[in-house]
């Protein structure tokens, strides 16, 4: 069973970062300084990352505004829209709002890309990206496209941008889909979703597809789930009970959201890789993808980098000696 | 409510801080935005012959440090509640003219917290955060200095907005409470953690401060609850922490809460028991289609016989609803619950976002309304 561990989402902005940005805002800074705090935080992100251990490098993400905005912003078609809650958090993104069908424009989303991630940075690069269902589910669509359509759209587009991207040498993709175990799809809606994956897996030529859930439990999804053609299916191990995934994921490469940054305590080492054992046990993962469950950006910058430290300690029982054994 | 015409009238919380406060309080002096601001309002509300006159003047003369912080932030608290009072409001407080907001002061009052860092809220917004870490326990009731002045100077009925155990909870990481569950930390040991969170800030911190507010005279006391409809399935922890801080306490109990499919919290809600009033947005779902009031049929639908605070001003919008507007939604209303005898007018929530002209004509708006309907319904007091 191969082991990876890293960042499954926009990692928070350091405190730092934070005043710089709230400065630019008011007028108190300028945009030349801001991008330069920009460049040494995302350099930090990385060291943190290379320190951890961490197979795959995301430099943060930190000047994604949300999760939709690169594409809300470089396709056509969309326009930003009202303040809007991110599920049962409080936190908040602007959600897109759809008027016509929508048309990417080649190479505007490799251009958002975060910078140490491009040059030598592409092979160990994760690139994230909204889910087609979860993208399609929170934007207002006024384009006169039925949504179970829309999905398989923007599934064609996101395929596009795989396909740039690999051939920018980009390998690893991560899919952010908390819809999917939120508001799981039915009827034509699934369907439409498996023929959205199809559609990336056909561009993704040797590289790697992960599909990230969180905020919900994936249990009842499962099936689904595995029917995607993804690698890895990400899982929130703290909505979701192993002993209720089904075997239909058997064999299947598995992502577990171990660390909750819903809270500030700092998970178990022990008990994390005692989990992991339990799905290796039941479900035989080709792979298993170490992560944070939600996003870690629900935490300031301090307890995200000191609750991440599990994953290598974790690691490091799992691979030890006795790793195999419990 | 026997003194009070139909369709009493409230405030819900905070309103914008004029800038002769924020500059003054600074001990900078005014520029000519602050300047005019002070003398455009001035007119409207005279503040300078009142027991404030020494500091207007301070201002005014560009010498906020003669006045000093404390006499300014006094003067913007007498500045919200002749803002409210004179356009007819029936309830009044002091715009949260002390407060930073509704979280951070609330939990530096208590021990058992450590501020984490900054979270983002949405695009350059954040708000700093705080771990429960240990034991909840208050410093010493707060909320007392302030409400203590709009005692001393409103004229109107003095009503208290406090933040809830539950927000505060939620806002909040819950690091003590779980760390003392074993095993792994699934959704239902969570929610454990988080019951015992919620109860301990309410009798810790909340019902202290409820108490000693009472004790210094407060009788109607808003309890806001803006996090109420973030997680459905904790609706029933909404209500134990509101009634484990007005546990025993003597007071006319209301519950704000906001942008929340209220749906989700029935039928938990019902057993909030010593709460009066519920005090809830609607206006900014009332859309062409005219029924962001249709949800009040819950009430309805579960018998609950309180008091409906009605939100009839969109607080996330400039444009100003006209009189005839906000008539309508109170008659819309009183045909929902029947008797109009249950409601009370209210913008959705507090006007804080809003510039004061704008929230001044939006309320002036609500008066004409209630007062349109007030008419039909009473016509003796024409």
């Amino acid at each position: 069973m191969q082991l990876h561990t890293g960042l499954a989402s926009v990692f928070p902005r350091s405190e730092a970062l934070v005043a710089a940005t709230r400065d630019f805002d008011r007028g108190r800074t300028s945009a030349e300084a801001l991008e330069e705090l920009y460049a040494r935080t995302e350099t930090e992100v990385i060291a943190l990352e290379e320190r951890l251990g961490f197979d795959a490098r995301t430099a943060g993400y930190l000047r994604w505004q949300d999760l939709f905005r690169p594409l809300a912003e470089t396709w056509d078609g969309f326009t930003v829209g009202p303040v809007t809650r991110w599920f049962q958090t409080n936190t908040f993104f602007r959600r897109p709002v759809l008027h016509t069908p929508p048309e990417r424009r080649p190479g505007e989303l490799a251009a958002r890309l975060p910078k140490p991630l491009t040059g030598p940075g592409v092979a160990a690069a994760k690139v994230l990206l909204p889910g087609p269902y979860t993208f399609t589910g929170l934007l207002d669509n006024r384009s006169g496209e039925p949504d179970s359509a829309l999905i398989h759209r923007i599934g064609r587009l996101l395929a596009e941008e795989v396909k740039e991207l690999r051939g920018k040498g980009y390998r690893t993709f991560q899919f952010q889909e908390p819809l999917l175990v939120d508001r799981p799809p039915e009827g034509v809606a699934a369907e439409s979703v498996l023929a959205a994956y199809q559609s990336i897996a056909h561009q993704l030529s040797g590289g790697t597809s992960i599909v990230w859930t969180y905020h919900g439990d994936a249990a009842p999804v499962a099936p689904l789930l595995a029917r995607l053609a993804v690698g890895v299916v990400g899982v929130d191990l703290a909505e979701t009970e192993v002993a209720k995934l089904p075997m239909a994921l058997e064999h299947k490469g598995i992502g577990l959201g171990v660390v909750d940054p819903r809270t500030t305590l700092v998970e178990d080492a022990g008990e994390v890789a005692r989990i992991v054992r339990a799905v290796r046990d039941r479900l035989h993962p080709s792979s298993v993808w170490l992560s944070h469950g939600a996003p870690i950006d629900l935490l300031p910058w301090e307890p995200a980098t000191r609750k991440l430290h599990v994953l290598p300690a974790a690691r490091q029982l799992l691979e030890g000696p006795d790793g195999g054994g419990r | 409510m026997s003194d009070l015409p139909l369709f009493p009238m409230q405030e819900i919380g905070s309103l914008m801080k004029p800038r002769w406060q924020l500059l003054g309080q600074r001990g900078e002096p005014l520029d000519a935005r602050a300047l005019d601001e002070l003398e455009i309002w001035e007119k409207r509300l005279p503040l300078a012959d009142g027991p404030m006159a020494a500091t207007v003047k301070a201002l005014r003369a560009g010498r906020p440090r003669e006045a000093g912080a404390e006499a300014v932030r006094d003067l913007g608290a007498l500045f919200a509640l002749r803002f409210f009072e004179s356009v007819g409001l029936h309830r009044v407080y002091d715009g949260e003219a002390r407060r930073i907001e509704m979280y951070e002061h609330a939990i530096r009052q208590m021990r058992g917290f450590q501020f984490q860092g900054h979270v983002r809220s949405f695009d350059n917004k954040y708000y700093l955060k705080a771990a429960g870490t240990g034991e909840i326990r208050l410093e010493r009731p707060y909320h007392l200095e302030e409400f203590d002045f709009v005692q001393r100077h409103a004229r109107a009925t003095p009503k208290i907005p406090i933040t809830g155990a539950y927000t505060l909870a939620d806002w909040s990481y819950n690091e003590y409470y779980l760390s003392r569950t074993t095993g792994w930390k699934n959704r239902a040991t969570r929610r454990s953690a988080q019951r015992e969170f919620v109860v301990e800030i309410a009798r810790q911190a909340l019902r202290p401060t409820i108490a000693a507010l009472v004790a210094a005279g407060a009788r109607v006391i808003q309890i806001d609850e803006p996090a109420a409809g973030t997680h459905p399935d904790e609706a029933d922890l909404v209500v134990e922490g509101f009634n484990a801080a007005t546990d025993g306490i003597d007071a006319e109990f209301s519950m704000h809460i906001c942008y929340s499919d209220y749906r989700d919290l029935y039928p938990a809600l019902l057993e909030a028991k010593r709460c009066r009033q519920w005090a809830w947005e609607f206006a900014n779902r009332d859309f062409e289609d005219r029924d962001g009031y249709a949800i009040l049929n819950l009430l309805n639908e579960y018998g609950d016989p309180r008091e409906v605070g009605l939100g009839v001003l969109d607080v996330h919008r400039d444009e100003i609803e006209s009189p005839e507007l906000v008539a309508d939604r109170i008659r819309r209303t009183v045909r929902i619950l029947g008797d109009p005898r249950r409601l009370w007018i209210n913008p959705d929530c507090g006007l804080r976002t809003r510039s004061l002209d704008v929230a001044y004509a939006k309320l002036e708006a609500m008066a004409k309304g209630a007062q349109q309907v007030r008419e039909e319904y009473e016509p003796s007091r024409r």
